[in-house]
């Protein structure tokens, strides 16, 4: 059963393994991490005031593109390959095709994330390391969520170059220009804007709940440009649900997309 | 398996790829699609696969409708089939064994079957190297033995001559009679009937999504009354132009007189009196030669009625 969702996992984690797609984002990922360490050591600060911090502002920018430019080409890359069709043509669903492809390439960038937060904390003291490891877990579902994205952006376009267009405009507006539109919003309401729901707005985008939720972890409040947002993050279970929402949404999306679409292959 | 369309209906747009396309298809058979560009036999192959939902009409397998039965009917049935698109491609970096490792793993096939199914296409050689260096008659054949790996019941062959060296050919001809003789269905669609004349069992020619006509070879001649030439061989000269005169003016037919050898371009239905006047001055005579017309020119006959 699912014998072509398990075939994909394994071609798809053993595919980017293969052309060193693995290699080359955990190179950069322990390269950047591993400067960090060393600068968060050379400050002989403590890792939860700088080294973890540091690491967390650069999984929020560096993740969620990585994973987009990951997930955007694995539907439509096949389709302009025309291989599609004889993907297609076995017999698993639609569904089960992007399932497939999605859990190797989770696998992938988990594996990519693992190593190079590992490599980073080689260069650390055991308590540093324990601080830098506990940010392991959201990091990996920052991950699978905007790698759900990436897949989605495969589902709903037609030419690679597309997908590749708006996986780069998702990436600006959820990592960059989303903080800038809540700071808008404050603003031009002049504090108008209560705690709970600014918390909700940051909670919304999964990289304002990665960053938020991993500096209210490391006791520094999660903050937006000086704001204090720890008491405005929804509880464990809401956070919970929405990186649940954020990384099956899409791919639910994706897959009703590519089942209720006529045409499969073109 | 018993296969067969029903009132197939797929619009696109402005364009109906198939017009209430009904056809069967009998195990053991080879049926060949026919038709121009754009005459939906891409379309057809895309429904039976599942790539393509059509608006309305339906697939039967063993009398049950897999597109309307439930999603563990069209997987089992798509289990059943083997494929080879027209543009096969597959991922540049992969080698021809790690091709064919994917599709056997997704298919649940024993690595045993993979490196047979390598050497019945002549590629346990060239299966370590990247599909990038392959040619394309090189990819054909992958392709084609990805098609055959679960020895499916349905083989469906889209295009399959287009790009095929010599031995390329020769694996696919050998294909097409194994499958004849275990019982399996073989469909596919060509533009070079004159290649696939000899392999056919039926014959369904399409245009703009309509079945234009269905049937054996021989019923499709037939049909089109194309005129059959009957070739003479005479060794004398004089006997020749002499033997030629003389049909001529019986028969009311033209005769062509070549170098040792004489002949007629009659209808099917007059090719008994033909014959019978041929033997009535049969004198000088050695050997007499019927040639039916190519199925390539019934495909044009019947596109033009």
């Amino acid at each position: 059963m699912f014998a072509v969702g398990r075939a994909l996992v394994v071609h798809e984690l053993a595919e980017r393994l293969r052309d060193r797609w693995v290699l080359v984002i955990t190179m950069l990922f322990a390269l950047l991490a591993s400067g960090v360490a060393l600068y968060g050591r050379t400050a002989e600060e403590s890792a939860a005031s700088v080294t973890a911090p540091s690491i967390v502002t650069l999984a929020t920018l560096l993740v969620p593109l990585v994973a987009l430019v990951l997930g955007h080409d694995a539907i439509v890359g096949e389709r302009e390959r025309h291989t599609l069709g004889l993907l297609l043509s076995l017999p698993g669903g639609r569904t089960e095709v992007l399932v497939g492809k999605y859990v190797g390439r989770a696998l992938a960038l988990g594996l990519s994330i693992g190593l190079g937060l590992g490599a980073a904390m080689l260069l650390l003291g055991p308590g540093q390391r324990i601080v830098v490891a506990s940010l392991l877990p959201h990091t990996l579902l920052l991950g699978a969520a905007f790698l759900s994205v990436g897949m989605l952006v495969s589902t709903v376009t037609r030419r690679h170059a597309t997908a590749a267009s708006l996986a780069v405009v998702l990436w600006f507006l959820l990592v960059f220009f989303y903080d800038l539109g809540i700071l808008a919003v404050l603003v031009a309401t002049d504090g108008a804007f209560e705690g709970a729901r600014v918390g909700a707005l940051i909670a919304a985008n999964p990289a304002g709940l990665y960053r938020s939720a991993m500096l209210t972890q490391l006791g520094l409040g999660g903050g937006l440009d000086g704001i204090q947002v720890s008491a405005m993050l929804p509880g464990a279970m809401a956070q919970a649900a929405l990186w649940g929402g954020w990384i099956v949404g899409p791919l639910v999306l994706g897959a009703v997309r590519m089942n209720r679409s006529k045409v499969a292959q073109v | 398996m018993n296969i067969s369309v029903e009132q197939l209906r797929v619009g696109f747009g402005t364009v109906q790829a198939l017009d209430g396309v009904s056809l069967p298809f009998a195990p053991g058979e080879v049926a060949v699609l026919a038709g121009p560009n754009g005459a939906g036999k891409s379309t057809l192959f895309s429904v039976l696969l599942g790539l393509v939902r059509p608006d309305s009409g339906a697939v039967r397998v063993d009398g049950r409708d897999v597109l309307m039965g439930s999603r563990k009917d069209r997987v089992a049935f798509r289990a059943r089939l083997g494929y080879l698109p027209e543009a096969v491609a597959f991922s540049e970096n992969l080698t021809g064994r790690q091709v064919m490792k994917f599709f056997a793993r997704a298919r649940g096939i024993a690595a045993d079957r993979r490196e047979e199914v390598l050497s019945l296409v002549g590629l346990a050689g060239p299966a370590g190297r990247a599909v990038r260096g392959y040619s394309r008659g090189m990819r054909q054949r992958l392709g084609l033995g990805i098609a055959i790996l679960s020895e499916p019941e349905l083989l469906v062959l889209d295009e399959p001559t287009g790009g095929l060296d010599q031995e390329g050919l020769t694996v696919l001809w050998d294909v097409l009679a194994q499958w004849k003789q275990a019982g399996r269905t073989v469909l596919v669609s060509t533009h070079d009937l004159a290649l696939v004349e000899r392999r056919a069992d039926a014959v369904h020619v399409m245009s703009r999504g309509k079945l234009v006509a269905s049937g054996s070879p021989d019923e499709l001649r037939r049909r089109t009354q194309l005129p059959v030439v009957v070739k003479v061989e005479v060794g004398d000269p004089v006997r020749a132009e002499e033997l030629a005169g003389g049909l001529s003016a019986r028969l009311g037919v033209p005769v062509d007189l070549g170098v040792g050898s004489l002949s007629l371009q009659v209808a099917p239905a007059e090719l008994l009196g033909v014959m019978r006047a041929i033997e009535q001055s049969s004198e000088g005579i050695g050997g007499l030669r019927v040639e039916e017309p190519g199925l390539d020119e019934v495909y044009q006959r019947l596109l033009e009625v």
